[in-house]
Order: structure tokens, then C-alpha cells, then sequence
């Protein structure tokens, strides 16, 4: 993952998940990563304190990379590459 | 050739084992295993985990553990502790927690806890050398 200040690719897409919890936020996440092209970033805002984790062992095994977790008001903001 | 455990760069692997809590406050025979195991574990330099799924969250809310006693051993508390300060790591299962009426958040758990998810789960039982559920 980037060093905080390094730069971001900005998303192509957005997901909220805010007032969702597990599994539905790793749910819609698979979901939608399908409809951005590979290689492409999907941001995803959630607040269910299950996610960190859950987003990254997710992403992990359906081949996508995380590249950034980062704390905002009320929740995290996610940044998932797409892999193939 | 590489000897089995060791990656080329030279370190050792570490071994993880996962022990999955199921049961609640009406076995409290059952709950002591996996807190003796894991501390046992560390001391053996293995990794160690435990999760706490299903009725095994309402062990772990917070002043529950205090609670529990069988026969002359110590409170799960006293138990729970050793084994935090032995290094074992917590999870708590995020959606158990809601499904029991707690708010899924670390504040209504004894610490260190951490609230993780199904997909958590799924990964660790993958990733670790065992898994022992209670």
C-alpha cells in the first residue's frame, strides 16, 4: 500500500456502505467491482468496524488489491483495484 | 533446498492456530479451553486466535467474563488476561454481536477485542495451520 502523501489514482466508481454490515458491504463491493474495468479503482465508504478487515481478506482472495484504507468522519474510505 | 519452514530469505514460519469459541455462558466448562490452549500456544511460539462466534460473543461483553468460575480455577477474566498478556489476539464476530443485541463495537467488549466479519473468518481458517472450535 502507498505511503500516506503518495498518490492515489482517483476512483472510477463509488459505493456506499455506510449503515451496512458484514457481510452485506463485502457483498455489494464484489458486486460492483465487476462493473469497473480491470485495473481500474472503486472507492467504497463503510462504517460497519467489520469491513477493514473483512474488505481486505476479501480482496485478497478475489485477486484485487487495496490500496488504500483511511479514516473519515464516521467511517472508512476504501480504494480496491480491480485485478482480473 | 530450502529446509521445510523456512522461507529463502531465512526466517522461520511462524505456525497459527485458530480456535473458534461457539459456546456461551450455559457451558462455562467449555470456555476456558481455548484461552488455555492459545496461551499455551504462544509460549510455544506459535501464533494464536480466538474467535468468538455465534453465543461465544456474550462470554466476552464487557463484565461477562468476570462472571464465570468453575471449581477452583480463576475467573475467565483472570484466564482471558493471561492470555492477552501472553499475546493472543481476539476477534469478535461483528454480525453474532448484532444478532445478540450488542452493538458491534469494541467498546462493548472486554479488551483488546476486535470486531471482524465473515469474510475475516473465512481467511483466517485458510491462512492458519489449525483450527479448533469449542
Amino acid at each position: 500500500m502507498p505511503e500516506r502523501g503518495e498518490w492515489f489514482p482517483r476512483p472510477t466508481k463509488s459505493l456506499d456502505c455506510l449503515g451496512l454490515y458484514c457481510p452485506e458491504p463485502v457483498f455489494r463491493t464484489r458486486e460492483e467491482i465487476s462493473t469497473v474495468p480491470t485495473g481500474h479503482v472503486l472507492e467504497v465508504l463503510a462504517d460497519d468496524p467489520a469491513s477493514e478487515s473483512d474488505i481486505r481478506s476479501w480482496a485478497k482472495h478475489a485477486g484485487h488489491e487495496v490500496i488504500l484504507v483511511e479514516k473519515i468522519e464516521g467511517g472508512l474510505r476504501f480504494l480496491i483495484r480491480r485485478g482480473t | 533446498m530450502i529446509p521445510k519452514g523456512v522461507r529463502g530469505c531465512g526466517d522461520i514460519l511462524t505456525k497459527k492456530i485458530l480456535y473458534v469459541q461457539t459456546s456461551g455462558p450455559d457451558s462455562p466448562e467449555r470456555l476456558y479451553p481455548p484461552f488455555v490452549l492459545a496461551s499455551t500456544a504462544r509460549a510455544m511460539g506459535i501464533e494464536a486466535t480466538v474467535y468468538f462466534l455465534g453465543k461465544g460473543i456474550l462470554v466476552v461483553k464487557k463484565g461477562e467474563p468476570q462472571k464465570v468460575q468453575v471449581g477452583s480455577f480463576p475467573t475467565l477474566k483472570e484466564v482471558m488476561d493471561q492470555a492477552v498478556a501472553n499475546g493472543v489476539e481476539i476477534m469478535i464476530c461483528s454480525q453474532s454481536a448484532q444478532l445478540f443485541g450488542a452493538k458491534a463495537s469494541p467498546d462493548e467488549f472486554e479488551q483488546p477485542s476486535k470486531i471482524v466479519g465473515a469474510a475475516t473468518l473465512n481467511d483466517l481458517a485458510l491462512e492458519c495451520d489449525a483450527v479448533l472450535t469449542f
